[in-house]
Order: structure tokens, then sequence, then C-alpha cells
């Protein structure tokens, strides 16, 4: 028995798509692509597989991960790869199969690309509203959870960003923290920019990497 | 395939997987090489519909053509309809991404009948007009097919032409017709009439029909040479019928995230009720060979680890044993469990229960219909008390702990102890858990009892019987409510307003459509949903209309009235269906087709159950 992590990309159609949904499209890829991998051994076996940290609805993911247990050692990565793929929707492709070298508890923090753009709004505009908000010493915004609303301060979240102004929208490099105990969702972003400007611009979400709390890229 | 500005919404909506497309074994094509173009719209959300066998043959079959490409549309959910309605964008297929009214044809399966304003709504989200003879030109052919299509006429003023029966055949004769009327630069109109000449197919304009002053109709006359009575489809050798090796597998969870095979069609049974039991007639079977094969290729090819066995009574298969024992070589290697989802109470026994439990327990459903012996005997439901109560027995024995009942109440004949006896048979099957010695230790029973409206339907030996009036039907559901004493019955009941306007489309006539044209105006929509359907609006409207619906929902119609449908023929004879009306009303049953031929009509297509050999005759 061996633990394997493998990678792909999310995008296109299946973007859109929940983390439960995706998890029930790799298990039936996996189920398909009959890849030797542990079965649960419940009542209803199934593949065991988990995510070192789930994707939000709506963002494109381009290192995104899978970790599964092979019961056949010497099972080539390359036939896991090219097996999957053929059972997998085009939004959904692997591109690498590795031994994990991290736990998913190791996450810290998360690297996007956000895109900003508005019919109405040029984006030196919004390069410009980016600026300001990160130069206020706090960034409040209202946060909802299940146990309510309550009000938290995304600034001492960010561990770096940097604006750069395209023809027709802002991109926006940020680092925000990430994993199990502080998960900050850069959809805040956009709705600090809500709050502090009264704007709404379409954003398109892109998670770049891992890290863990030393910046090394999650593996 | 989805244009950026449909991007653009779905961060709005919820579950935007629903509208994408980009599913695994999805049908993309070069439109360069395509002659016809067919928008398959199912007139529901994408988990409903997304679940529907039908769509999923018909689907991969008209794709085996080179130049047909067959795509697949759903009714956005509210949320959606709202952002497209918003933002200017017409109702898309979701293979290309291009809007339906680019389509030659848009093909709805009608399952039910409070899809109909559905499917008025996709037409209009779709800027198609509604009314057929709006739409003028050899292209936007709106077809319709399914059990809804054997009374067309509530919708007789939209759709083009109706398909009329099974469609794997007729379709495509159709579509061939579509192409040399096209190359031949002939009208719509010298289409449909030549549509008119393929069996199974109903070209509603083609018809006159006159009224009596009563609102009963006087004649219904064909012209420009369409036949006086349209005879259904059927597929006449299920082994040799096209099943698809693949299905499209959503992204997303839908109602029935399963493969499903097609073990036969029709039903022996002839329940008094049943309009599948009597439209699907007679019944056919695949052989065990031809389901296993197909079976395995579909699991293969979808990746799902649960199959599950479609038809009407799954148990009266005649091979179920061997089918399951074939079935379970393999499927419990590659952990694929094997689900029955249509069993008769008498039909579960101990080897089927076995065979179904080896992977994965699912619960277990039972339909005696109605509580007491005399009402299954005027509803031919031919189930015993004492059956059902033994197959609950062995269900307990074998480890299940739920189990559910579906009744019917407002059945022809009905009296209030009638009534009471579901309560009963509940607590009869509680009682009978704890009576079992080999029960599951520590456990406690759950029977759910669920009781839905009787809505009489065309081609049933109860077409002519009057639906009870609402406040009747709330009177009954109480009455079982306060007849229950027990926590471990939970007791749900189905809510008697869209029964009522179930009844009134179901054997409703052309006088409707001027309510639906109207009602697709006002922006009705999900009627078969609770989000959205509601009685006092829908009665205005009839109101505003000047027709009455209880007229067509409560009304008792004699044997000699001619009915909406009566030019449509579905293989068994008026004459047979009076003959089981009398003979409910003597509380009199009717053996099943395997025990005695009784004549239906249905043996005239040479095939299936007809002409097996009897085992009492051998």
């Amino acid at each position: 028995m061996k633990n394997v992590r493998i990678w792909f990309k999310k995008d296109y159609e299946c973007r859109y798509i929940s983390h439960l949904d995706l998890n029930r499209c790799m298990l039936r890829a996996l189920h398909k692509s009959k890849i030797p991998v542990w079965h649960t051994e419940g009542f209803n076996p199934h593949p065991f597989a988990t995510f070192p940290l789930p994707l939000s609805l709506g963002f494109r993911g381009i290192n995104e991960c899978m970790d599964v247990k092979l019961e056949d050692d010497d099972y080539s990565y390359e036939e896991i790869i090219l097996k999957l793929n053929q059972c997998l929707p085009r939004g959904l492709q692997i591109f690498k199969v590795t031994e994990p070298l991290m736990k998913a508890g190791k996450i810290a923090f998360a690297n996007f690309t956000i895109k900003i753009s508005d019919d109405k709004t040029s984006s030196a505009v919004i390069c410009k509203q980016l600026s300001e908000l990160f130069a206020l010493d706090k960034i409040e915004i209202e946060k909802k959870s299940k146990k309510g609303i309550k009000t938290v301060d995304i600034k001492p979240s960010i561990k770096n960003f940097c604006i750069d102004e395209k023809f027709d929208f802002a991109e926006l490099n940020i680092t925000l923290t990430a994993g199990s105990t502080d998960n900050v969702n850069p959809n805040l972003i956009l709705s600090a920019l809500e709050k502090y400007f009264s704007v709404c611009y379409d954003s398109d979400i892109t998670r770049n990497e891992l890290y863990n709390s030393d910046m090394e890229a999650f593996r | 395939m989805v244009s950026r500005e449909v991007e653009k919404l779905l961060l709005k909506v919820q579950k935007p997987g629903r509208y994408v497309g980009g599913e695994l074994n999805e049908v993309i094509k070069n439109k360069k090489d395509i002659d016809v173009r067919f928008a398959f719209c199912f007139p529901d959300t994408y988990e409903v519909g997304m679940s529907h066998l039908g769509m999923k043959i018909l689907y991969s079959l008209l794709n085996e053509y080179d130049y047909i490409w067959c795509e697949r549309v759903f009714a956005p959910w509210i949320d959606m309809e709202e952002e497209m309605i918003k933002n200017n964008i017409p109702l898309y297929a979701l293979e290309s991404g291009d809007s339906v009214s680019d389509f030659d044809f848009i093909g709805f399966t009608l399952q039910y009948e409070l899809s109909f304003t559905n499917m008025l709504n996709m037409l209009k989200l779709a800027n198609v007009p509604i009314k057929s003879s709006d739409r003028k030109n050899l292209k936007q052919i709106v077809a319709a097919g399914g059990p809804c299509a054997c009374n067309p006429e509530p919708i007789a003023d939209f759709v083009d032409l109706f398909f009329i029966g099974e469609g794997e055949e007729v379709d495509l004769e159709v579509i061939e017709l579509f192409r040399k009327c096209r190359s031949e630069n002939k009208t719509k109109h010298e289409f449909l009439e030549l549509c008119a000449q393929i069996e199974g197919v109903y070209v509603p304009s083609l018809y006159n029909v006159q009224y009596n002053d009563d609102g009963t109709i006087k004649s219904f006359t064909p012209k420009n040479n369409a036949p006086a009575v349209v005879h259904k489809r059927l597929m006449k050798d299920m082994d040799k019928s096209y099943y698809p090796d693949n299905f499209v597998v959503p992204l997303v969870e839908i109602v029935h995230d399963r493969a499903v095979q097609e073990i036969f069609r029709g039903c022996i049974r002839g329940c008094r009720f049943c309009q599948a039991g009597f439209i699907y007639r007679p019944v056919r079977e695949k052989s065990p060979e031809t389901i296993n094969a197909q079976c395995r290729a579909l699991c293969e090819n979808t990746g799902y680890d649960e199959v599950s066995l479609s038809s009407l009574s799954s148990s009266d298969y005649s091979q179920i044993v061997p089918l399951l024992e074939k079935l379970t070589e393999w499927s419990k290697d590659e952990k694929v469990s094997i689900s029955l989802p249509s069993l008769r109470v008498d039909g579960f026994t101990d080897d089927i229960m076995n065979k179904i439990k080896t992977v994965r327990k699912s619960g277990l459903t039972f339909a005696p219909e109605a509580g007491s012996q005399r009402m299954r005997d005027v509803i031919n439901k031919n189930v015993r008390e004492d059956e059902l109560l033994n197959t609950c027995s062995t269900a307990f024995e074998g480890g299940w702990t739920t189990v559910k009942l579906y009744f019917m109440i407002g059945l022809p004949t009905e009296t209030i102890d009638d009534v009471e006896a579901i309560a009963k048979l509940g607590q009869a099957v509680v009682d009978t858990y704890y009576k079992c010695p080999n029960k599951p230790k520590g456990k406690s029973v759950r029977v759910t009892v669920s009781a839905s409206s009787f809505v009489p339907k065309p081609f049933t030996p109860f077409q002519w019987e009057p639906q009870d009036t609402i406040p009747v039907l709330h009177g009954k559901q109480q009455h079982i409510k306060d007849s229950i004493t027990t926590k471990k019955i939970q007791f749900n009941y189905h809510d008697a307003d869209t029964s009522f306007l179930e009844a009134v489309f179901a054997r409703g006539d052309r006088k409707l459509c001027r309510v639906m044209e109207l009602a697709c105006e006002r922006g009705f929509h999900f009627d078969g949903w609770n989000d959205c359907f509601s009685l006092e609006k829908w009665l205005e409207l009839f109101n505003e209309c000047g027709i009455d619906p209880e007229f067509y929902a409560n009304r008792r119609r004699s044997f000699d009235e001619i009915l909406p449908w009566d030019h449509i023929d579905y293989g068994v004879t008026k004459d047979y269906l009076i003959k089981e009306c009398k003979k409910a009303y003597e509380n009199t049953t009717t053996p099943h087709c395997r025990l005695k031929c009784n004549n239906c009509g249905a043996a005239k297509y040479g095939e299936g159950v007809c002409f097996e050999k009897r085992k009492n005759l051998v």
C-alpha cells in the first residue's frame, strides 16, 4: 500500500461544480479507470480519496491535488495519468502524480490570481481602488458563518499582493492564509471593494499554489 | 459550451453546474457536417431531466447519425430564468450553447401533465412563438412525445406533431421526411401533411373538433387525408432494439445518479388506475444475455457503481433469478450494486433479496395502493394482506428496518372504511416487525405510509370516473392522520390541489389551449414544484377563460361520450376498458397476462407476452 498525491486542474465547465460534486466525479473516474486504489470497507465500499484543501465553487485551480492509497506499489504514475484522464471530463485533467511530501495540515497559505473587471469602470480605476484598499490599517468585512455574522479584519491574513493593470481588467495576485484553522476566501476582497467603494465588479479567480507556513510550495 | 455572457450569470445562481454541459460522454459535433439539428428538451430541471431514461436512449440514438446533432435542453430554475431574462439571454442547448431558436426540431418529452406550462415557458424563453400557427417556416418544428402525448389535446395548438408510442423508429422517419421536404423546398404545411401519413405521428392541426352544447365533443374530423385514428408505434423485438452503451455522466448530482438498464417494456398486471400498464402493452422482454451485456457496458463506460434495473413491476421479469445470478457474477468483483426499484409485494422472495443485498442495501418500497382487500380488488391490484405481511417479515429477517408503503386515496367506490384500512395496514406492518423472531436486534422499525390522490387517466378502465373533489380528499387525508396511533408510522400525503390540476390536464380537450396560452403569458412555470404552484392563480385563469375545470376533473363521463383522445389507438380496445370498468364495480379481479389472455387488443402487434406459452397450457 502506498500513498500517492494526484495533481489536477479544475477549469472550464468544472469550475462551476462544488467540492462534493468534484469528489463524486473523482470517485466515479477512479472506479471507471480500474486503477488499483484502496476502497473503504464499510457497507458502501468506495475508493478512498481525500482532498488536502477544497476549492470553492467558481474558482479555477491549476495545482489542485487529491490523495489516494495505491494497492499495487509498483503501479506506474504515467498509467494513472493516462487512465484517469480518459475517465474525466475535459474540465478536470490530471497532470502529475507524486509521493506526498507534506501532510494536508501543513497548508498555511494559498496564492490566487484575481482578474477584476467591470463594463463601466476602467482597469486603472479598479487598480487605484485596490491600492487604496490595501493601504488601509484594517480591512473589516462581515463574514457569514454557521454561528452567525461576524466582523473580521482580513488585513493580517494578507501575506503579500501585487496589482497589475491590464487592458480590460485589473489583475491582483495575492497570497492569503489558508488551511483548516484560518482560511480566507479571496471573494472577501471583492466584498471589501463593495463595502469601501460601493462597487460590484465581475471577478475571475484562479488558485495557483498552496504553501506551508515557511512559504514552501505544498508538495 | 457556454458563452461569456452566460458565464457572468453563473456565479449568481444556485448550482451553476446544471447550466454548463461539458460532462463526460457528452456528444460534440462540428456544425458544418450537420444537416439536422435536434434540441431535445426536458420541461423540468437538469437534475430531473438527466434522470430520464427515454432521453438517454433517444439522445444516443439520434447522435449515431453523422448528419444529426441532438443536444440537450432543460428548464432553467427560477433564479437562472430571472437572470437570463434580465440579461437578454435566450434559452440555449448545453452542447453547443446555441439558442434553441436556431434548431430544426425542438422536441419535448412529456412525462407529467404539470410540465405543460414548462414546455410553453421554454419556447418563450427561446423566443420561439408558442403557437404552431405562428411558426410559419420549415424550421423550429415543435414535436412532443412521452406518456402525456396520449391525450395531446390540451396542448394541440402549440405542438406541430406528436409521436404516439415508442420513439426509436418514428423520430428518424420524421427527420428523414424533413430532410427530403427541405431539399424539395416544401412548406411546413406540406411537410406536416406528409408527416401525418407516417404511422405513430399525430398532427393536431389536421383535425377539426366540434362541440355539443354541454361542452362534450360532438365530432372529430380529419382533413387533408390525415388518418381518422392514429396508431401507436412500438418496438417489436427488444433484443434488437437500440440501447445506448454510454450515458452522459453529470458533473452535479442528479435525482437518479446511477446507470439504468431497461429489462422489459409493458406490464402484465393491468391495475385499473395505471396508465402505463395499458399504454405500453404488450409486455416485451429483453433476454438475460442482452441485459447482462448492456448492463456491463454501461457500467464500464460511465464509471457508475450502481445500476438499477428499470421496468414496470421488475419482479415480473420471467427470468429474474437467472438474470440476477448472471449480474452478480461480475458485479461483486467490480463493486457494482444492483437495485430493483419496482418490486411487487408478491415478488420479493429470499432469492431476490439475497442477490440485491450482496453489495449494497437500498431502501424497500412497496405499493399496496389500497388498504382494504375489497378496494385492492376494485383496482385489480391482486395483492393480499398476508402476502404483504409475509414479504415484510422476509425483509425484516433479512435485516431491513425501514419500509415505505405507497397508497392512493379517492379511488372509485372508496368508503371511509377503505381509507381507514390504510392506517390499519401500516399498523399491521409495525406489528409484524415486533412478532418477527429474527428481527434486527436493538433496532426500532420505521414504516412510511404515503398517500397520493387518485387521478383518472386516459386509456385506463377508470378514464370515465370523476375525481374526488379537493375537500373530500382533504377529509380522507385527515382521517388517515387521525387513525394512526403510533410514532413508528410516518404519514405523508400528496397535495390535493396539484392532483386536481393534473386531473384537468390529463383528460382535457382543446378548449384548454386558451388557458395554457394565458398561463404562459402570465409566466406560469414549474407547476409540479411547490415553490411555484398556486391553484388560486389557475382558478382565476379558468374563470377568465370561462372554463369550468370541474367539467374535466370531477364529472362522470358516460361510456358513449366521445372522449378527447378517442382518435388515438394504443392497442387496448375501448370495449375492453369498459368491460374492466364494469368489473371494478363488481369487485371482480382480472388475471394477469401470463395466467390468461383477456383479449385486451394488444395481441394485434403480434409480439411479446401475448404469444408466450402459458404454463397451464403446456
